[in-house]
């Protein structure tokens, strides 16, 4: 999924919802971001494209409410309830996962094992 | 209007004789007096090239052919004149305008046709007293500190296309600096640069460290007959070796007391000492030509060894007037400060024979990739930066950086920085 100037970027998506548990009185996810267009992109392990400066998910707790809904490691969050997440700072990013008043947050997330099984199964036709 | 002009433009230019420069020689103002002062009325100018986007376009690689082009003239000559674009021809109307040079009386302007007598008053009185504020600097060679805005407003007010660049230029870099007036004259490039290391430097540049550089003079006199040529300020009694060698023995002792200052206030005070327009000032000026004398002939010595050289140098070389080390010294590096400035090409010799990288921004080149150019341009993470402000690629001032998030203390902008090997900011949710 790497920005070509002047081309549309694409890229196949999958809903997760995600339930989230309370510990105590904190409401978690169980999963850790990395990421933010103020963060160095670089360091991302995940990315295919060094440049880009998406989120990403960088560590998924076993058993935990995120792993339980279907977020893998490396998965790239595309958006959050509606909200975008591609454009976005890490804090921002942060903000729109731990809203207090919601407990369950839809997430569109895009991998690249996700696009490697649409292209074979497209080419099977 | 275009008489008008003449005659306004005549009188601004007997003004500048009186002022200008210690050591100007008679007749000739310096390439910058000629340009700024007689492009007024639309018949001097004919189509062609602005000479100073040529010289710029000389920095990336044109052919031999075309940057003989841009030198075939000799510093001084009125020729400049005939190379104005079209668009130069505005500066006929905002020349009026604009007061750059403090000594001058406020010339009435287009702005003022439309404005009530009690308004001009008020701001012939208004700037009476910044004058005397300046004055009472006591012949200061750079003004203190003042915000870019309120000078932009002050000096380009009117709407013309290069008013409004020009202005838009200032604000872009506003919030990040505060403007100091370097004086005038033709050896303003030189003292513009001198002004940034002394008031900046952390510590001295290798060359200056490891060599005794008081040797040099000698050494280049020996090599290459011609120092006897060189044309000082002032007048000396000793020979003219000698006397480099007290210029360069000055600077490095200036630059090391820079470099020991504990405190902003000391620094100020270090750059007031030098600053005062007497003998000790064009010394340091000197020796940095010298400096600059020194590199140049060394890299055209790499250079005809079939050395790796920078690029500049071929560029600097190119030029029919200065094809070898003494031509480029009988030529232009001997008028520097008299009758001629800096080109670009020698503002990246400059750079580059101190170590230091001069990021200069150029208000006429806003909204282009030029707007921000650096001399040169191959050491910007390893040797200081140095900032400067151009109008015009004529005359140089000072820009002192604010503490804003946005540029460290050098004026650098930041950008995001790498980690430096950590992990990049994650968070547990």
């Amino acid at each position: 999924m790497s920005f070509i100037p002047g081309q549309p970027v694409s890229a196949v998506v999958q809903r997760i919802e995600i339930h989230k548990l309370y510990e105590g009185d904190n409401l978690i996810l169980g999963f850790s971001i990395g990421g933010g267009i103020d963060q160095d992109p670089t360091q991302n392990p995940f990315s295919e494209d060094k440049t880009d400066k998406g989120i990403y998910v960088t560590r998924v707790s076993k058993g935990g409410p995120a792993e339980v809904a279907g977020l893998r490691l490396g998965d790239k969050i595309m958006q959050v309830n509606g909200w975008d997440m591609t454009m976005v700072t890490h804090d921002q990013a942060r903000k729109k996962l731990t809203k207090k008043n919601e407990d369950v947050v839809r997430l569109l997330v895009t991998r690249k094992s996700l696009e490697e099984t649409v292209r074979q199964s497209m080419m099977q036709h | 209007m275009n008489k008008t002009a003449k005659s306004t433009c005549d009188s601004d230019r007997q003004s500048k004789k009186v002022k200008t420069s210690h050591g100007s020689t008679q007749g000739t103002q310096g390439q910058k007096a000629d340009v700024k002062g007689c492009a007024a009325g639309k018949d001097a100018c004919s189509p062609g090239p602005e000479r100073s986007s040529e010289s710029s376009h000389t920095m990336q690689k044109r052919s031999q052919k075309e940057a003989k082009s841009t030198r075939s003239d000799s510093p001084s000559s009125q020729q400049h004149l005939m190379k104005t674009s079209p668009a130069e021809d505005e500066k006929g109307f905002y020349f009026f305008q604009k007061c750059k040079h403090w000594n001058e009386p406020h010339s009435l302007g287009d702005a003022d046709l439309y404005r009530d007598e009690d308004e001009i008053q008020k701001e012939l009185q208004d700037k009476q007293q910044t004058e005397s504020v300046a004055a009472g600097e006591a012949q200061s060679s750079v003004s203190a500190a003042e915000d870019l805005q309120t000078y932009s407003q002050r000096e380009w007010k009117g709407n013309t296309t290069k008013s409004l660049l020009i202005r838009k230029g200032y604000e872009t870099i506003a919030s990040e600096f505060k403007l100091r007036r370097v004086r005038g004259d033709n050896y303003c490039a030189l003292r513009a640069t001198l002004f940034q290391v002394l008031s900046q430097s952390k510590q001295l540049p290798a060359w200056l460290r490891d060599s005794d550089i008081r040797e040099w003079p000698k050494e280049t006199q020996s090599d290459q007959d011609f120092i006897k040529e060189w044309k000082f300020p002032f007048e000396t009694s000793k020979s003219k070796v000698r006397h480099l060698e007290q210029c360069l023995e000055r600077l490095k002792q200036r630059w090391e007391e820079s470099v020991q200052c504990r405190s902003l206030e000391q620094r100020e005070r270090l750059c007031q000492e030098v600053f005062r327009v007497h003998d000790e000032e064009y010394e340091l000026l000197e020796a940095l030509k010298f400096l600059m004398l020194r590199t140049a002939i060394h890299l055209h010595s790499d250079m005809e060894k079939g050395s790796d050289v920078p690029e500049f140098c071929w560029l600097l070389f190119a030029r029919d007037s200065s094809r070898c080390p003494k031509t480029f010294f009988t030529n232009h590096l001997r008028h520097v400060g008299f009758s001629g400035g800096l080109e670009q090409v020698e503002m990246c010799l400059l750079g580059y024979s101190l170590q230091q990288t001069m990021q200069v921004v150029r208000l006429y080149k806003c909204e282009t990739e030029e707007f921000i150019i650096y001399y040169p341009n191959d050491h910007k993470k390893d040797w200081p930066t140095l900032c400067l402000l151009t109008e015009d690629d004529r005359h140089y001032n000072v820009l002192v950086s604010q503490n804003s998030s946005k540029f460290d203390e050098y004026g650098r902008p930041k950008w995001n920085l790498p980690s430096d090997g950590q992990p990049s900011k994650t968070t547990r949710l």
